[in-house]
């Protein structure tokens, strides 16, 4: 997240870039070919900003923005053939259209994961496309209007256009500076790394991501609005087909995915370069523009895989923030340390119950028949050999699984089915197995994802943020990179993240995993401070040593079922426990040496 | 729309038929999502090469001559095969492998999109350059199979396409049988499922899925020979087939070699008895709304694994 | 492509050779031969690369003849000078191209092309803004239904097209039968001309006016992939001719040999097609002179009688085996803008415009390359033009009708 500052100076950035356009428009470029040539460059820039606030941010990378591209298009064409709209009007219209396409596209769409995602955005430009033809606008050419040209958006002055074009520009740049700067980029970006964990942490995943499309699909509609009124005539391989959805994805990425400028880099230097050897070679080599936009993908996949901008930034200056940075300075000012009052026992006692919780994966029944209840307060350790469906048992607590039956109530209500960031904000917190950071963000930032839940603004945030980090002693390391952190660090900071809404339940999966000796007393030491501090504590683990040490109670788990429950030392000598550990053998052992 | 017992039988043949040639070409990319995990935006490149690697070997330096108008082209597309699977060795162990594989952590930008990246430059680069090289005027192998047909009843049966449609299925048994059989076979299937554990296993990785990566476009390309026998076509005819491909494979399972197969027949299947029903200018479409109604129904298709877990 | 490369480095041996001898460039620039600069756009890369390969094989050659005869008398023997630029594969690309031409070249007195009627619709938006007068062979209704004043549309358009080969067609069956179809059936791709061609046959009366029922109506989707469902309907329906409104290549193929599988070639059932590309080379080397016998098309302009000598000529000089409508209108094209400057007097495109406007040529290498009269109405269409019908037989596709305009005898295919 930027500073005031520097969202500051990137305004003004944007400004003399504006500036900059409007001098080589008027006064450095004469003829009307290159003011064409630039209004394209602006245009195709803008649909690559759309993209790049869907998918350079959130990492759902759309092989389909051509179907915005052409909607807006096709809207402004129609509208001006058979309502007579002057493009005044229909141009902004089309960011409506945008809009609407996205939420209707986002809805079934974001439901998919990875590959098929991206294969179904790929699929919808192509299906629009063979629809229009089929209803008939094969070839559309925007009337001319010699009686009000203006009106209609009609100039002859082609510099008129690269102003529009500029203004849409500065537009796009505006908007996704104040996305990056706001808890939506900061949300999508959490989106982009790590998403459960970001589910987990109370994001709304689903919310933000259709905010994301919606306002991609605006822009690019309307960026396709004008270039319709640019080009005049509107044909559907033109403005669905494939080649457009991937000028959008190349020159974002060429340029410098996920950054500000990099589709205005990207645009301003493979489009002209394409048009310029398609005047020079097109006709002794023809395609030589697909060979050197597919060259240019390569070379930039394998070598600046980020895009230009971030290569270039990469080698003249760090990434992670100064030192110098107020959140160190607000560090030591003095912060909340106080313990949390405890939160009032429900009727009953139990925090969280679960009642006949069970599910199946394919034909194998991962949980079955789970009755637990867990009172209020105090540490509870569940354990079982591997495989035994520990972690599949939390992903159903926690929402990312919901059983097949059963129920789930957290503090007396119901939550099965709820989705993560839903139960987060009931006061669920989760650690996970294999620690989910978000690695490019400092530790700090990583906090701060999870104090949206509860803050009301982002300052607040910050401070909740820092006063976890020094609960859980990370305040030295707040403006580290995460993805630099030791093992130990993460899961710290992890505990952390969990720790700024104040659940009342944690829940802490494998937290003692994979850590030397030394760093064990360390975490068990801030966790035994949770529970002092009247957090719920669920642990699972598969060591017993460290567990038998820690917790108040225990839970086994054995192929999906409950096999024991109760103090520590009693379930460790129960015959049952001791067969799924260790086997039948060891059982007929341990009783030789009990007698 | 009324139609026959006839044409129903027709249409299904025809569906039938040219699902042969879908069901290969699915093969092929099957082999590579499955053992790599990649999309593969170039597939319908390597089977536009070769179509016409089938096409140079028969007709345009006609080396094929001395077989003949029947035996000919199909042994050219057999041999289109191990050329493009030469053609794809050396894009793999130059370009792709620098982004696939076990050795690969996230790419931070790009994340696991950049393997997907890379396969559309290369699809970039081969359809533009087929364009400079080829030339824009659309080819096709001339055989008299083309336009002879067997009846049965009434329903004409089209040569060309009934060998390709026998050809087919025998390659596709053929993989079927290398890749559960053989060493190399499970070998791949081994780096598929769990590129760490087969490293342990001392099983190479990388050349693995080099291997899968030049049999599957080899076997497209296979695909492409014999569909050149029955088709014209030119440079960019390779995108017309991709969704076809894509539909056919997610249809079939992402990651059942098994399931590819029967997707592609199914697709085939499909565009031509849409046709029974549907305005013919929406045969395609047809395609896309079996497509979209799979990967939001069924995501897994008929034989495929469940996705990612948490 | 050969030639392309001979001409290019003849071009360039003889730039080389005015640079190397700078006395006679400037002499030669001060004596009383100047040169008229005039535009081509076409496709020259991309899908249609072919076709514009041959309109600049035909246009070229005109130029050339125009410049070794004289010039242009009206200008003191001026040469004309034809600048190219590539259409490329989308509206973009050719929108691009004529902003290009008309920034580089603010001298062009005229233009041609581009060939796809898109293309032609992009580039005309440039060029009459810049109010530069454009010859185009594209026939889509569209092009000259915009008001403007300095398009020319050489070739009728669709709408024109169609309401013409449904009587001409009936009227060669029923001279060589003795009897007049009832039924037709219709296979059409969905782009923009055969589009508004089986528009005007259907919704515009075509079909009604001439008593025609259409027992198949197929649209398709191009690119085909099988055409055997198109065809099945065709064998039971029997219709008494099959009108064929493909416009690639690939899928003429795939139709006419699907006919030949299913047993309906050879006169079972007559073809009638409607375009240029049903007369291509390609159409020959992929299917073979014995499917293409008797393969009846209207097209907007075919080589026809009294073009003999130019057809060898066009055949030499190129290599290609037969003149087909693209180097005939790219040849035309010039001749006509030759013609106009010759009316002009001067090298002013306004007066170029003016000139073409009020223009009625009967006789002269413009009005022989093309049928009718080179006379357009105040849209910018060409009046009395007769459809030409144009058929194959063995292995070359001649014009059959008008019989004054034909170079060999139609036949009626049957059994």
């Amino acid at each position: 997240m930027r500073t005031r500052a520097e969202a500051g100076r990137q305004r003004w950035a944007i400004l003399g870039f504006a500036v900059a356009i409007l001098v080589l428009s008027f006064v450095v470029l004469k003829s009307a070919y290159y003011q064409l040539v630039l209004t394209q460059v602006l245009l195709w820039a803008v649909l690559s900003l759309a993209w790049n606030l869907l998918s350079g941010y959130s990492g759902y990378f759309s092989f389909g923005h051509a179907v915005f591209w052409g909607l807006g298009a096709y809207t402004v064409a129609l509208g001006m053939l058979y309502l007579d709209l002057t493009p005044w009007i229909s141009v902004p219209f089309a960011a409506l259209v945008g809009a609407v396409a996205g939420a209707i596209i986002g809805y079934p769409t974001f439901r998919l994961r990875g590959h098929y995602f991206a294969l179904a955005m790929l699929a919808y430009p192509l299906a629009t496309l063979y629809v229009f033809q089929w209803l008939g606008y094969q070839e559309l050419a925007l009337p001319m209007k010699r009686e009000a040209p203006l009106l209609y958006m009609q100039f002859e002055d082609p510099r008129a256009y690269v102003v529009l074009a500029l203004g849409l520009v500065v537009a796009a740049l505006l908007i996704s500076l104040k996305v990056e700067n706001s808890r939506f980029g900061m949300a999508l970006l959490a989106i982009k790394q790590n998403e459960p964990a970001a589910e987990a942490a109370g994001i709304n995943t689903w919310r933000w991501k259709m905010l994301a499309l919606m306002l991609s699909g605006a822009i690019a509609s309307i960026a396709g609005g004008l270039y319709g009124v640019v080009l005049l005539v509107i044909t559907p391989e033109t403005v669905f087909g494939m080649l457009v959805s991937a000028q959008a994805l190349i020159l974002a990425l060429f340029g410098g995915v996920g950054s500000l400028w990099g589709p205005v880099i990207g645009a301003m230097l493979l489009v002209p370069l394409a048009e310029g050897l398609n005047a020079e070679l097109g006709d002794v080599l023809p395609g030589i523009q697909g060979v050197v936009y597919g060259i240019a993908i390569i070379m930039i996949i394998l070598w600046a895989p980020e895009g230009v901008y971030w290569r270039v930034l990469d080698r003249f200056s760090r990434r992670a923030p100064a030192p110098n940075t107020p959140e160190t300075a607000v560090a030591g000012i003095a912060v909340n340390v106080a313990p949390l009052p405890r939160a009032p026992a429900p009727l009953g006692g139990s925090l969280l119950v679960l009642r006949d919780v069970g599910i199946s994966f394919g034909g194998l029944r991962a949980l079955d028949g789970i009755d637990l209840a867990i009172p209020e307060g105090g540490l509870y350790g569940i354990i079982g050999p591997n495989g035994a469906g520990k972690t599949t048992l939390f992903n159903v607590i926690n929402g990312f699984l919901a059983p097949d039956r059963g129920a789930i109530n957290f503090s007396g209500e119901p939550i099965t089915g709820l989705r993560p960031s839903q139960i987060c904000r009931r006061g669920v917190g989760r650690t996970f197995q294999v620690v989910r950071a978000f690695p490019r963000m400092t530790v700090l930032e990583n906090v701060i994802v999870g104090a949206f839940v509860g803050a009301p603004d982002d300052a607040t945030a910050r401070q909740m943020a820092l006063a976890a980090l020094d609960r859980v002693g990370l305040s030295a390391q707040s403006s580290a990179v995460a993805g630099g952190l030791t093992t130990r660090e993460l899961r710290l900071m992890e505990l952390a993240r969990a720790l700024v809404p104040h659940p009342r339940l944690m829940l802490l999966d494998e937290t003692l995993a994979g850590l030397a000796h030394d760093d064990l007393d360390g975490i068990l030491t801030v966790i035994r401070q949770l529970r002092a501090d009247g957090i719920t504590v669920v642990i699972i683990e598969h060591t017993m040593q460290a567990m038998v040490k820690l917790v108040d109670h225990f839970t086994v788990l054995d192929h999906g079922r409950l096999i024991a429950s109760g103090k520590p030392d009693d379930v460790v000598r129960d015959p049952s426990v001791i067969e799924a550990y260790l086997g039948k053998k060891w059982v007929d052992r341990v009783a030789v040496s009990a007698k | 729309m009324p139609f026959s017992a006839n044409d129903f039988l027709q249409a299904l043949a025809a569906g039938i038929l040219v699902g042969g040639a879908y069901a290969l070409m699915c093969i092929g990319l099957g082999i590579i999502f499955g053992a790599m995990r990649v999309i593969n935006f170039a597939q319908g490149d390597f089977l536009m090469l070769g179509m016409y690697a089938a096409f140079y070997l028969t007709t345009g330096f006609g080396v094929l001559a001395f077989l003949g108008p029947y035996g000919g082209p199909i042994v050219a597309a057999f041999l289109a095969g191990p050329i493009v699977f030469a053609i794809g060795w050396v894009l793999h162990r130059f370009i792709v492998a620098r982004v696939t594989g076990a050795g690969v952590a996230q790419i931070a930008g790009a994340g696991a999109y950049g393997q997907i990246l890379v396969t559309l430059g290369i699809s970039l680069i081969l359809q533009n350059g087929g364009l400079i090289v080829f030339g824009s005027t659309p080819v096709g192998i001339r055989t008299p199979l083309s336009r002879q047909s067997w009846e049965i009843g009434d329903v004409l049966l089209n040569q060309a396409r009934v060998v390709s449609f026998f050809f087919a299925v025998a390659l596709a048994g053929g993989m079927y049988l290398f890749l559960s059989h053989t060493r190399l076979g499970k070998g791949l299937r081994a780096a598929a499922d769990n590129p760490q554990a087969a490293i342990y296993m001392g099983i190479d990785v990388d050349r693995a899925h080099r291997i899968a990566w030049s049999i599957g476009v080899g076997i497209t390309a296979v695909a492409g020979g014999l569909i050149a026998t029955f088709q014209t076509f030119q440079p960019y005819v390779g995108f017309d087939f991709v969704i076809v491909m894509y539909a056919g494979v997610v249809l079939g399972g992402l990651g059942s070699n098994f399931g590819a197969f029967w997707g592609g027949l199914l697709i085939g299947v499909v565009q031509q008895m849409s046709t029974l029903i549907l305005p013919y200018q929406l045969q395609n479409t047809a395609i896309f709304v079996v497509f979209l109604l799979i990967i939001f129904l069924r995501p897994q298709g008929m034989f495929g694994r469940l996705s990612e877990r948490t | 492509m050969n030639r392309k490369l001979t001409r290019r480095s003849v071009t360039a041996g003889l730039a080389l050779g005015a640079l190397v001898s700078p006395g006679w460039g400037i002499g030669l620039a001060r004596a009383q031969t100047k040169t008229v600069k005039i535009a081509m756009i076409a496709p020259l890369s991309g899908p249609w690369a072919r076709q514009g390969q041959l309109l600049r094989m035909g246009s070229d050659m005109a130029v050339d003849d125009i410049n070794s005869q004289g010039g242009i008398k009206a200008l003191g023997g001026a040469k004309i000078e034809i600048i190219y630029a590539d259409a490329g594969d989308s509206t973009e690309k050719a929108k691009n191209a004529a902003q290009r031409l008309l920034s580089d070249h603010p001298d062009l007195v005229g233009g041609s092309g581009a060939w796809l009627s898109s293309f032609t619709l992009a580039v005309t938006e440039v060029t009459e803004r810049a109010q530069l007068p454009w010859l185009t062979l594209s026939y889509s209704d569209a092009i000259t239904n915009r008001g403007f004043k300095f398009v020319f549309q050489t070739s009728p358009t669709a709408d024109w097209q169609a309401a013409e080969t449904l009587p001409t067609a009936i009227k060669l069956a029923e001279a060589a039968t003795g009897k007049r179809p009832k039924t037709i059936g219709i296979i059409q791709d969905n782009t923009a001309s055969p589009v508004s061609f089986g528009k005007q046959l259907r919704e515009g009366g075509g079909l009604d006016k001439v008593g025609l029922k259409p027992v198949v109506d197929q649209i398709f989707t191009p690119p085909l992939s099988d055409a055997t469902p198109l065809v099945d309907k065709v064998r039971s329906a029997k219709p008494d001719f099959l009108m064929l409104l493909t416009s690639a290549m690939p899928d003429c193929k795939l139709v006419l040999e699907k006919l030949d599988e299913f047993k309906l070639s050879k006169g079972k059932v007559p073809l009638v097609g409607n375009g240029a590309p049903f007369g291509s080379p390609e159409l020959l080397k992929t299917i073979g002179p014995e499917l293409l016998e008797g393969l009846l098309f209207s097209v907007a302009n075919w080589p026809m009688k009294g073009q003999e000598e130019f057809i060898e000529r066009f055949k030499k000089r190129t290599g290609e085996p037969f003149l087909t409508q693209d180097g005939l209108c790219g040849y035309g094209d010039v001749a006509i803008l030759k013609e106009a400057l010759e009316l002009a007097g001067a090298a002013d495109k306004l007066k170029v415009a003016e000139a073409i406007r009020t223009m009625n040529l009967t006789t002269g290498p413009a009005a022989q390359s093309f049928p009718g009269p080179i006379k357009f109405d105040d849209k910018g269409r060409r009046q009395d033009v007769p459809m030409i019908f144009a058929q194959w037989q063995k292995g070359v596709p001649v014009t059959v009708f008008p019989t004054e305009l034909a170079l060999a005898k139609p036949f009626w295919p049957s059994v």
